[in-house]
């Protein structure tokens, strides 16, 4: 591509002028570890994003999906940047089945606008995700970077949700896997693997998903400790019980009173389901926090059990949270590593704030802009907070990140064996190397 | 390679023990529970990972195909040779590694039996939830190769939702590891790929499951029904009253009849169809459920319910279902099964659809169904020696793959493509869709040595 007029007036061609955002100062606000793409595409049709793509593909363009740019600090930086592509006209609900409990929706739609129309339709029902940034997270970029919340303790992530999904793959081909029935294994399960491949595979423009009925009740159990221990204790009772709460979050003080929360950690629990069954819950698991030990429990219910999961979930925004690393590991060591994290945070003068769902094993630190003044120690502390990850069968990586931090450390975590096929996979998809060049695992 | 010199160097490789070559091995290696047979040139049966590597990168650098096997009750045809080659047989690699209860995860070979991992962790109080009615055989390899199901999938999902982590062993011997006794491990889920891959992309040597603990509760409920239509819509109404039971499965009258004759489990044989819905969880609320599920069968003309008092009651009732096919097999010679699925709100219809065919081609149909999934199990029962029976049979089954394409449902919810429904992809895939699964084979196996001819139609090009 020689020339950025050539470049935009093929854009506009397919996707109309209105459509194509060239203006330097509106482009800034689509930068990506501070490269300014040549121009911004916002195309309005599944059928105009696969010209977009096939023509990128034609001319060697690097293209990077975008929903509501929500993760663009994520991901490595880029190798090339031309053209940031909008999912966001792509936003409307295909087919709603209510008797079926499936839904089928486009990628530009926000999780909110979807959670409500669920909720006002029939008896009620809900897609079970509850990834960060509530108002903000589109379908599109929630499936693509595969994002997942607290209460995944209980529904699970969209591997175990999705039906099937449609994409546009980097030579424009437009296909379609999975469907709308709960059991399929005609064919690869391609839906799997577009699921956090980051649109590095394919660009996904539309999702089918389970959907699950509206809970009966719900309620929030907060039980405060000053000792880490026993309120690792807790939780890994809780895991191993038959209770079935919906989340069960650890977080550390400065979490906590972030949340305008007391303690010096915290264990909240959701509880969803027939009333009788979370009444019970709030009851027994307040009594066994007692006996572990812990020194204050509250009960959330109504709008306040609401917002408070809105505020775990959002923690990141409300925080000014500038490096975000999720860590993955066994789960018997949540309030280990918690522990060993805080430890390492506290020697190295890193302010940091945890909160991990503790029956899944992955803990979440939050570092302020202060903390990052200081690029060194936090790239040891980095370092080693993903030795002990990978110790204990897991992987660090940073959800959020610095242009600058980015160059000292593997956004991506410790090296896999698998990646020799991940390798192979991008080379047949997406030769030319069109989509995120750069921005996944291995440098793909 | 010539066939000789391939067994005496497959000898070399993992010791004459683990090589089987005669002619009765190959007749025994031949077929699985669907009516395609073909035979190996050779069977080896690995007792290690390094084994398998070995035996992979020497076909690699022969070009000789590979058809990975557990114990062969896949029923499309999955892991028959069609092609010889060499059968890697993983039945003696049957070992449980490790029970790590703390973190709810336990690491196997392929080889174990499901059923035998279930009973030792059943002793700890904990559950694999995945159950497919032949686990009693069935190796936990095959059933993440086939990606198989079960009457509790309903709530739990399918194999691949409970299989984290693998070692798998790639087309050219190479050894790597996918996901792990972790979550949410970076980069493509290619372990979510290998779930019903049928052997074509790589081979497992080891598995991390995800087990959970037993529920506090459950509540098995056998529901009788004048008529089938009856049963049907009740699946659709529970559904639509918002609760989601473990189990909702259905059975017709000539299963009924022949599981009764088989088991003696209790089945009114005049029944024209029974439902079995079971609720599992905390113990709080199920009593009110399990009432409004009676209701809503109520109001679908349900002729008697009988809810078991305890586990024994519940083993009879599951006994007759796990038993059907094995309980309908005696009726006729052969029987061959679909397990086309389609959206749960459209079984009635489907259903009706299925006996018009059965009348259509003169052949008798026994009807099992996990009716919560929408997954039909039709056993079209016939004498594979009856020539035109047979061909009547293929016409049949292929109307019926074609009907749940139409109804907005899917060829194969199970039981996978393997060669039996290979025609029946176009049904439901555009040449690009499966030109884009096609770029997933030649990744992980580019020169197409493992299981070819399954799962991908050949002859489609990308338009």
């Amino acid at each position: 591509m020689s020339n950025v007029n050539q470049l935009a007036s093929a854009l506009k061609e397919i996707v109309g002028e209105a459509n194509v955002i060239q203006d330097p100062d509106r482009m800034k606000a689509y930068a990506v570890d501070g490269m300014t793409p040549k121009a911004v595409v916002n195309p309005g049709s599944v059928v105009e994003l696969s010209k977009l793509l096939a023509y990128a593909n034609s001319e060697k363009l690097a293209v990077v999906p975008r929903g509501n740019g929500t993760k663009m600090a994520q991901g490595g930086i880029p190798r090339k940047l031309d053209v940031v592509l909008s999912l966001l006209r792509i936003n409307r609900i295909t087919e709603h089945d209510v008797p079926n409990l499936s839904l089928s929706v486009e990628a530009g739609m926000t999780l909110a606008a979807v959670q409500e129309k669920l909720a006002g339709t029939g008896k009620g029902s809900f897609l079970p995700l509850d990834p960060p940034y509530t108002d903000k997270a589109t379908i599109g970029g929630i499936i693509a970077t595969n994002g997942s919340g607290p209460r995944r303790y209980l529904y699970n992530t969209a591997r175990d949700l999705l039906l099937g999904l449609k994409a546009v793959f980097p030579n424009g081909d437009i296909v379609a896997f999975g469907g709308k029935t709960v059991k399929n294994v005609s064919g690869y399960d391609m839906t799997k693997l577009m699921i956090g491949s980051w649109g590095a595979l394919g660009v996904i423009t539309e999702i089918t998903t389970k959907l699950l009925p509206l809970p009966e009740a719900s309620a929030t159990l907060m039980v405060s400790f000053e000792d880490l221990g026993k309120a690792g204790s807790l939780t890994r009772k809780v895991l191993h019980s038959s209770l079935l709460p919906s989340a069960m979050e650890l977080m550390d003080g400065k979490a906590a009173s972030q949340l305008g929360e007391e303690g010096k950690y915290l264990v909240a629990f959701s509880l969803e389901g027939v009333g009788e069954a979370v009444e019970r819950q709030v009851a027994e698991i307040g009594e066994m926090g007692k006996k572990e030990g812990g020194i204050d429990a509250k009960v959330l219910k109504g709008r306040e059990d609401r917002i408070f999961w809105m505020r775990v979930r959002d923690f990141a925004l409300a925080s000014k949270s500038h490096v975000i690393l999720k860590s993955n590991f066994v789960i018997s060591k949540q309030a280990d590593i918690l522990g060993n994290y805080e430890n390492w945070a506290q020697a190295a003068g890193i302010d940091c704030a945890f909160i991990g769902h503790a029956g899944n094993g992955i803990l979440t630190t939050y570092i302020p802009e202060n903390g990052v003044a200081k690029t060194d120690p936090l790239v040891d502390l980095i370092g080693k907070f993903t030795a002990e990850a990978v110790k204990n069968d897991g992987n660090l990586v940073a959800e959020s990140c610095p242009t600058e931090l980015k160059a000292k450390i593997d956004v991506w975590g410790g090296p896999r064996t698998d990646v020799v096929v991940m390798r192979r996979l991008k080379e047949k998809v997406d030769p030319v190397g069109v989509l995120n060049p750069g921005r996944f695992v291995g440098g793909l | 390679m010539e066939k000789d010199r391939m067994i005496s160097e497959l000898v070399l490789l993992v010791g004459s023990e683990n090589v089987l070559s005669s002619a009765m091995h190959f007749k025994l290696y031949e077929y699985d529970a669907s009516l395609i047979r073909s035979q190996p040139d050779c069977i080896v049966l690995p007792t290690s990972t390094e084994q398998v590597s070995k035996v992979v990168k020497f076909a690699h650098d022969n070009k000789i195909y590979v058809i990975a096997r557990g114990a062969g009750t896949n029923l499309s045809g999955g892991s028959v040779p069609i092609r010889g080659g060499i059968a890697i047989v993983m039945t003696r690699m049957n070992q449980i590694l490790e029970m790590d209860i703390e973190n709810q995860r336990v690491i196997v070979q392929p080889g174990v039996v499901t059923l035998d991992l279930k009973n030792l962790l059943a002793k700890h109080g904990y559950l694999y939830q995945p159950d497919p009615a032949s686990e009693k055989v069935t190796t936990i390899g095959g059933n993440f190769g086939e990606n198989a199901g079960g009457p509790h999938c309903l709530k739990y999902g399918v194999t691949s939702n409970h299989v984290l982590g693998a070692e798998v062993v790639l087309s050219d011997g190479q050894v790597v590891q996918m996901g792990s006794k972790a979550l949410d491990n970076p980069g493509y889920d290619l372990l979510g790929v290998l779930g019903a891959s049928e052997g074509t992309l790589a081979i497992v040597t080891k598995a991390i499951l995800r087990i959970m603990p037993k529920a506090e509760a459950v509540k098995t409920m056998l529901c009788i029904y004048n008529s089938i239509e009856d049963g049907g819509n009740t699946v659709t109404a529970i559904i639509g009253e918002g609760i989601i039971p473990a189990t909702l499965e259905m059975m017709d009258n000539l299963t009924i009849k022949a599981v009764e004759e088989a088991y003696h489990v209790g089945f009114p044989t005049d029944a024209a169809a029974i439902l079995i819905i079971e609720l599992d969880g905390l113990k709080d609320g199920m009593e009110r459920l399990t009432e409004r599920i009676l209701a809503i069968c109520r109001e679908h003309n349900v002729r008697e319910i009988r809810v078991a008092k305890d586990q024994a009651e519940r083993d009879m009732i599951w006994a007759g279902r796990k038993g059907a096919f094995g309980a309908v097999g005696r009726l006729r010679p052969n029987y061959l099964v679909n397990d086309g699925t389609v959206p749960r709100t459209r079984l009635p219809e489907t259903l009706a659809k299925v006996v018009e065919i059965g009348k259509k081609y003169k052949l008798p149909i026994a009807n099992v169904f996990h009716a919560g999934d929408g997954n039909l199990h039709p056993l079209i029962l016939f004498d594979e020696r009856d020539k035109d029976e047979l061909e009547r049979v293929h016409a049949a089954a292929t109307e019926i793959m074609k009907l749940c394409a139409e109804m907005g449902g899917t060829i194969s919810g199970e039981h996978g493509i393997g060669l039996e429904k290979l025609h029946g992809m176009s049904l439901i895939f555009s040449p690009k869709d499966i030109a884009a699964m096609k770029k997933v084979k030649e990744a992980f196996d580019p020169l197409n040595l493992l299981n070819p001819g399954k799962l991908l139609p050949e002859t489609e090009k990308a338009a």
